[in-house]
């Protein structure tokens, strides 16, 4: 070992490595388990709860330490004793070369995931990067463990007491770069300008976005990941936003090569009528789902999600697990988040997104199987999408209704049935009655229904209109700027917002960590 | 050396051993102290379980039923007058499953046919019966009573069996009527015997 190594600077840098690269190493992998399943065999030690602020500022760290480091080789250079001959690459020095490739490049995927500027390559390197930590902790720290035996323990935990003006200067030098770090990063947003547009200048609800008030707004790209079917998880999601005083108005669009408004189709099989899933029964519905996109609003702005994404199988000790072992969306300041979820056939077709939002964790209902935490719905006055079956089990059901004529499901079972809604017309079906139910096996039939109006009140709140084109959803939304609705937020200069897509999934949506914050021209 | 690799190596398959050990949590059933599920045939189901048909009130002896979106006669968007065979108005409700309009007289004959959860003396509640469902910590928007045993219920009058009430003010030209119960509101309150309001049937636990 070199014997430059008990020196106290060196000792307090390699000891928050130790510790920063562990949190790093263990909230890294909780966050991967939300898009690779596989590490949820291992949660049982990975940390659970508001895990990405925790990633991001000992990711934030981490860089400052590597470069109080590197600062630290440069200034002592002088100090180091010379070899007399080259030294010859031995194992300890081999692994911390590669030690150097490995973090280098963990962090610099990282920060540019952390801006939205990773393509797929990087957030995979990312991802790779950290299991290559996992092989440097154990051949690094288990390497001089079995070489040297406690004596490499001392040397890391015991240093001199000699702290050279230069090492000095270096350590409060990292502690200054690690607080204004720290303190950048919590302003760091993708800033995006709202224009204003006269209260005359219509705007049609209708995803074509072909008024010119579009063609002039500021537009934010935002490169999100880690949505299930998506290329590599990917897809760009583009924003634009315009206000006429009164009302704002949203123009989101993003890539997306399949259209998928089979939500949960009905199949007739040799037992009976059956949902077509494979993850529903956990809520984690990747394959027969609609195509989703959710916007989240809020007035705080911290990275990752405003402090609502609650990782882990059991996030709150005193409630429940949820069924996927990703987590829960709730808040803890008490404070809500608006968060609107367009669904390309329960709301699409009401030319309305759900106006839902994330407050506080709800309490335990025993009736309910599934605890949504904080995800909950505003009130409606009136008006509902339901499902086509009495009660859901995933092998057999019986469905509510059937079509009054067979030909009616006949444009459902073509391969190609995008160009209809999926929407079952109400008054087109019966209820059923098992004398009429002469289907043949392998008839698919749509499974949701408007039983009434659309939604009415407060869970009406948020006009939308997607349309989608040669791989492309090209959605518009509406809302005013004050409801005046405890369950909304008020758009406003300053205010955060967040959007994921879901690609034919009920959970698995795309992310990113910082916000886009609107800018209303002329406040 | 050896003996150092042999304890590195311990740790790590301790590691291990804990993680198979303690493989992430899945949900548990709650228990519900008050709600029992039933099903049509009278059979108790677990918290998660359906579909039910009845709720028994393990509190107060009762069992309930449960309204459906199904356009049964237990559907719960059907709405009735209140009618009892002498007093009250006949066929002033909205429902499918009458050739004629619907009244109160009309659910409690056709689910004591059917003699639903096994129960063949099915009854309109009291109003404080009625009154023993509201809940107040339901989900933001609900109807006040807990949705997770009794959905498909509406923010809107239920009928109790308590006729000859005076009615007031705007009503009061109308004469007597019937206690009703709100579930948007928690108010109780007389109705006219031709309001058309909801339903929801008891009967008293044998």
């Amino acid at each position: 070992m070199s014997i430059y190594k008990g020196n106290l600077f060196w000792v307090l840098l390699h000891l928050g490595a130790i510790v920063i690269v562990v949190i790093n190493l263990l909230t890294g992998l909780r966050i991967a388990s939300v898009s690779r399943p596989l590490w949820q065999s291992i949660s049982a030690i990975l940390p659970q709860g508001l895990i990405h602020p925790l990633h991001f500022t000992s990711g934030i760290l981490l860089i400052v330490l590597v470069i109080g480091y590197i600062g630290w080789r440069l200034l002592t250079r002088g100090q180091r004793p010379k070899p007399v001959k080259p030294q010859a690459l031995n194992f300890h020095r081999l692994v911390i070369r590669s030690g150097y490739l490995i973090f280098f490049g963990a962090m610099l995927s990282g920060l540019l995931a952390y801006f939205s500027l990773a393509p797929a390559l990087v957030v995979a390197v990312h991802y790779y990067c950290a299991l290559g930590i996992i092989c440097y902790l154990l051949l690094h720290g288990g390497g001089y463990f079995v070489h040297y035996g406690m004596a490499a323990i001392k040397r890391i935990l015991w240093p001199s007491r000699q702290l050279s003006p230069v090492s000095l200067g270096l350590l409060l030098l990292t502690f200054l770069l690690a607080g204004l770090g720290l303190q950048l990063s919590g302003k760091a947003a993708h800033v995006l300008l709202v224009a204003k547009v006269p209260l005359s200048q219509l705007i049609h609800i209708d995803g074509k976005a072909d008024e010119a008030v579009w063609r002039q707004a500021e537009t934010v790209d935002v490169l999100t990941q880690g949505g299930a079917n998506f290329d590599n998880g990917q897809t760009r999601i583009r924003v634009q936003v315009v206000e006429n005083g009164i009302e704002a108005f949203f123009h989101i669009s993003w890539d997306d090569p399949t259209k998928s408004l089979k939500h949960l189709p009905l199949l007739k099989t040799q037992s009976g009528w059956q949902v077509e899933q494979q993850g529903f029964y956990n809520f984690d519905e990747t394959r027969y789902y609609e195509d989703k996109l959710a916007v989240m609003v809020s007035n705080q702005c911290q990275a990752g999600g405003a402090g609502t994404v609650h990782l882990g199988p059991k996030p709150l000790a005193d409630k429940p697990a949820n069924w996927h072992g990703k987590g829960y969306h709730y808040s803890q300041d008490g404070a809500i988040r608006d968060l609107w979820h367009w669904k390309a056939v329960r709301t699409n077709n009401m030319i309305l997104a759900d106006d839902n939002y994330i407050g506080p964790p709800d309490k335990v209902r025993p009736g309910s199987r599934r605890y949504s935490a904080g995800y909950l719905q505003d009130g409606k006055e009136s008006g509902a999408y339901v499902m086509n079956w009495r009660w859901y089990k995933p092998d057999v059901i019986t469905p509510k209704r059937l079509p009054k004529s067979p030909e009616l499901l006949t444009p459902y079972q073509q391969d190609n049935s995008d160009g209809l809604s999926w929407v079952i017309p109400w008054f087109d079906y019966q209820p059923y009655q098992a004398e009429h139910d002469n289907y043949p096996v392998g008839t698919r039939m749509p499974s949701v229904m408007y039983r009434s109006n659309r939604f009415e009140g407060d869970r009406a709140d948020v006009r939308a209109f997607a349309r989608w084109h040669q791989g492309r959803w090209s959605l518009e939304l509406s809302r005013k700027l004050d409801t005046g609705s405890e369950y909304d937020v008020p758009l406003r200069h300053g205010v955060c917002l967040w959007v994921s897509a879901f690609d034919q999934s009920q959970v698995a949506h795309t992310r990113h960590a910082l916000p886009i914050q609107l800018e209303f021209s002329g406040a | 050396m050896i003996f150092r690799f042999t304890l590195l190596l311990a740790i790590c398959s301790a590691v291990y051993a804990y993680t198979v050990r303690y493989p992430h949590e899945r949900p548990g059933v709650p228990v519900s102290e008050r709600w029992q599920k039933l099903t049509a045939k009278g059979q108790p189901l677990a918290p998660w379980a359906g579909p039910w048909a009845c709720v028994l009130d393990k509190k107060n002896g009762l069992i309930w039923e449960v309204k459906t979106d199904n356009e049964s006669i237990h559907d719960g968007y059907w709405s009735y007058s209140w009618f009892d065979g002498r007093a009250g108005q006949a066929n002033l409700g909205d429902c499918y499953f009458e050739s004629e309009r619907c009244d109160t007289l009309d659910l409690i004959r056709r689910a004591n046919q059917e003699a639903q959860c096994g129960v063949s003396n099915w009854r309109l509640p009291s109003a404080e019966e009625l009154q023993s469902l509201l809940y107040y910590q339901g989900k933001t928007g609900d109807a006040l009573i807990d949705k997770g045993f009794f959905p498909h219920t509406k923010h809107g009058d239920y009928w109790s069996g308590q006729a000859q009430q005076p009615l007031t003010s705007s009503f009061r030209h109308l004469g007597y009527g019937a206690l009703a119960v709100n579930f948007g509101t928690g108010e109780t309150l007389a109705l006219p015997y031709r309001n058309a309001a909801f339903v929801r049937l008891v009967s008293q636990l044998d």
